[in-house]
């Protein structure tokens, strides 16, 4: 909430810009119709969805063909070989909740900071958080040789007497995951009824809004239901902040529990955390690009925002680069052969190549950020969002493969070669996200109308003290050039 | 119930239509903006939100079911390794912590909804499709024999429309 009127009685006015509001301007929009009619176009149909649409589908029925398959003629078929039995498939869980973990730092942890950078991206953020756990939550079960017994792991009352094991990080995981899914979906759907609510008022096909007024609930705009709705978010946004740290942190626990050599280190779980940001940062830039292009809202979604949200990047991939550099110092200052031999292994041995993908992209590339030009280049923000994702990928395939293929003793030594089975089911899992995804976006707002519409300077009737109106502030031209 | 509904373009022109309808005493005003604001919070003087009970209340709940849980596995099925406790809590801290913030934020929603009263069925009276756009509107309890008076109000300070409603 922003304050520009005051009640008449006050002599003084007290500025109270919060988080939509703070730091933000948006010169390109004129009023709250114009954002009711920007954001709404974008729910318009296009023939470019409907084949990107599918082609994600196509995606998925290839995952969805091979997933049959394996489980037809075992887990064997998924590349498997002792002693490297985790493989592609937790790979990938861990880079999907790496994904995830953006939409909720953008929406959650920038809400508490204030910063007013998020309001006009935080939607499409959130939305990939929820699609990407829902994506990362498929991978344990795909995992399993019995995938149909997946539930066996929640403490459930059952006639066997039989409990899952508390002290297990599995179980912990089992715990966070399904948390991080429940919470960060009921922030999602919450943000979202006022908007719906828009929807429900502007739309003329009956059926649709039959649809919508189930959805908003009801919802009216009331002072009554803003004021709770404002505090409920907070609270959210107050309990999803630590949830994001301890979510990746548990799913390091995964590795870091193990005495395996090149996990069992404390430095993972702030590892993972800021390795997983980092990578939902760049997942948010390939989405967020051509969704800006496509549907023309460069004007909402201003370079601005996309240069803050690319230093937050460069900041987290500071962050990452030093975790790297700090276990090749911790296994060199260890004194443990093993552990030194397993990092001499993963940069100049068996893995070297995956270890320089990893390193070039994640550390190397994002220091082109320290460019503000190139910061301000959406063409070099998505080619570089494109490689901070395969970069991603690959820090968790450094993690896992390396690790189980190179333990303690020379029978624990061997290789790993994933299967076409592995790589139809990680290109399945890319289908089954970005077939979410559309979907969302063809029915939903991508970007949150009530809170632009705070940025928006409201109409008044008569002229109040200028030193606090939003349109008298100078806007640095620098601030708007250099857009794409 | 019966009152008066006035929409407006303007967010002044609404402010200081509640100000003045407050000075002549009418107390059940609502106010429908299509975006939350501080200037409406200051001229209503509503209360705090009650929403931060259920999230206290929904918070610790989860938080000692979330260490019970496996501590009663652990004594229900006792492994004992090396002779440590059978109940660890620091691992099951993590469990704790994931069911506080897991009831606590399904009790945060449940009390806004609780509060706002949402879901509800039908729109009742005094809402318009304009205030989720970009108009603002007030809504007056009033009876007959004050349903001018708050009309005038209404009008005074720029209502683009003012219509009775029941």
């Amino acid at each position: 909430m922003a304050t520009i009127a005051p009640p008449a009685s006050r002599d003084e006015l007290v500025r109270r810009p919060n988080v939509p509001s703070a730091d933000n301007r948006l010169p390109g929009v004129r009023d709250y119709e114009q954002v009711d009619h920007d954001v709404i176009a974008t729910l318009g149909f296009s023939w470019g969805w409907l084949i990107s649409l599918g082609a994600a589908v196509f995606c998925l029925a290839i995952g969805a063909l091979a997933w049959t398959y394996q489980i037809h003629e075992g887990l064997g078929a998924a590349g498997y070989q002792p002693p490297t039995m985790w493989g592609v498939y937790i790979v990938t869980f861990v880079f999907w909740v790496g994904i995830g973990h953006a939409g909720t730092l953008i929406s959650a942890i920038l809400y508490l900071f204030r910063a007013g950078f998020r309001t006009t991206i935080y939607r499409a953020a959130e939305a990939m958080t929820v699609f990407a756990v829902m994506t990362a939550g498929l991978f344990p079960i795909l995992h399993l040789g019995r995938p149909w017994k997946f539930f066996w792991l929640i403490p459930y009352p059952n006639w066997r007497l039989i409990w899952p094991n508390p002290k297990s990080p599995l179980v912990w995981d089992v715990f966070a995951i399904l948390t991080y899914l429940t919470v960060s979906a009921t922030f999602f759907y919450v943000g979202l009824v006022p908007d719906i609510a828009v929807l429900r008022d502007k739309e003329t096909n009956p059926v649709r809004k039959r649809i919508f007024a189930a959805l908003a609930l009801g919802w009216r705009n009331s002072d009554r239901e803003w004021r709770h709705f404002t505090r409920a978010y907070l609270f959210l946004a107050a309990f999803a902040t630590p949830l994001v740290l301890s979510v990746h942190s548990v799913v390091s626990f995964d590795f870091a529990m193990a005495l395996t050599p090149g996990w069992h280190a404390t430095i993972f779980p702030p590892y993972f955390v800021a390795g997983a940001i980092f990578s939902g940062i760049g997942m948010v830039f390939t989405i967020l690009i051509p969704l800006r292009k496509l549907f023309k809202l460069e004007h909402i979604i201003t370079i601005n925002d996309l240069d803050a949200a690319a230093k937050l990047c460069l900041f987290t991939s500071m962050v990452v680069g030093l975790a790297y550099l700090t276990e090749f110092q911790v296994a060199w200052m260890s004194g443990n052969k093993v552990e030194q031999e397993y990092f001499w292994n993963r940069v100049f041995g068996q893995w070297a190549w995956a270890a320089w993908i990893m390193l070039i992209c994640n550390m190397v590339m994002p220091l082109s950020l320290f460019s503000q030009k190139l910061r301000r280049n959406t063409t070099w923000l998505f080619i570089f969002s494109i490689f901070v994702n395969i970069g991603m990928w690959f820090e968790r395939f450094v993690i896992v493969i390396p690790s189980l293929s190179h333990e303690f003793e020379p029978w624990q030594w061997g290789g790993y070669h994933p299967t076409w089975v592995d790589y139809a089911i990680l290109l399945g899992s890319f289908g089954w996200f970005f077939m979410w995804f559309l979907l969302f976006i063809r029915q939903l707002p991508v970007m949150a109308i009530s809170e632009v519409k705070e940025i928006i300077r409201p109409k008044m009737r008569h002229r109040h003290d200028t030193t606090h109106d939003l349109n008298a502030l100078t806007i640095d031209p620098t601030l708007t050039a250099g857009d794409d | 119930m019966q009152g008066v509904l006035g929409a407006f373009a303007e967010i002044d022109s609404t402010v200081h239509a509640i100000e003045d309808l407050k000075k002549q005493n009418f107390s059940d005003i609502t106010v429908f903006t299509p975006t939350p604001r501080h200037e409406f919070e200051d001229v209503l003087d509503a209360p705090t939100s009650g929403v931060r009970r259920f999230t206290l209340a929904g918070g610790l709940l989860g938080l000692s079911f979330g260490y019970w849980i496996p501590i009663w596995i652990s004594d229900y099925w006792p492994l004992v390794v090396g002779g440590k406790p059978v109940a660890s809590w620091i691992p099951y801290t993590i469990i704790g912590f994931e069911l506080m913030v897991l009831f606590g934020s399904l009790s945060t929603v449940f009390g806004m909804f609780a509060l706002s009263r949402i879901p509800r069925l039908t729109m009742t009276v005094g809402y318009d499709p304009r205030f989720s756009h970009g108009d603002y509107g007030i809504w007056v309890v009033a009876g007959p024999d004050r349903a001018t008076e708050a009309a005038d109000v209404l009008r005074k300070h720029g209502a683009l429309e003012v219509r009775n409603e029941r």
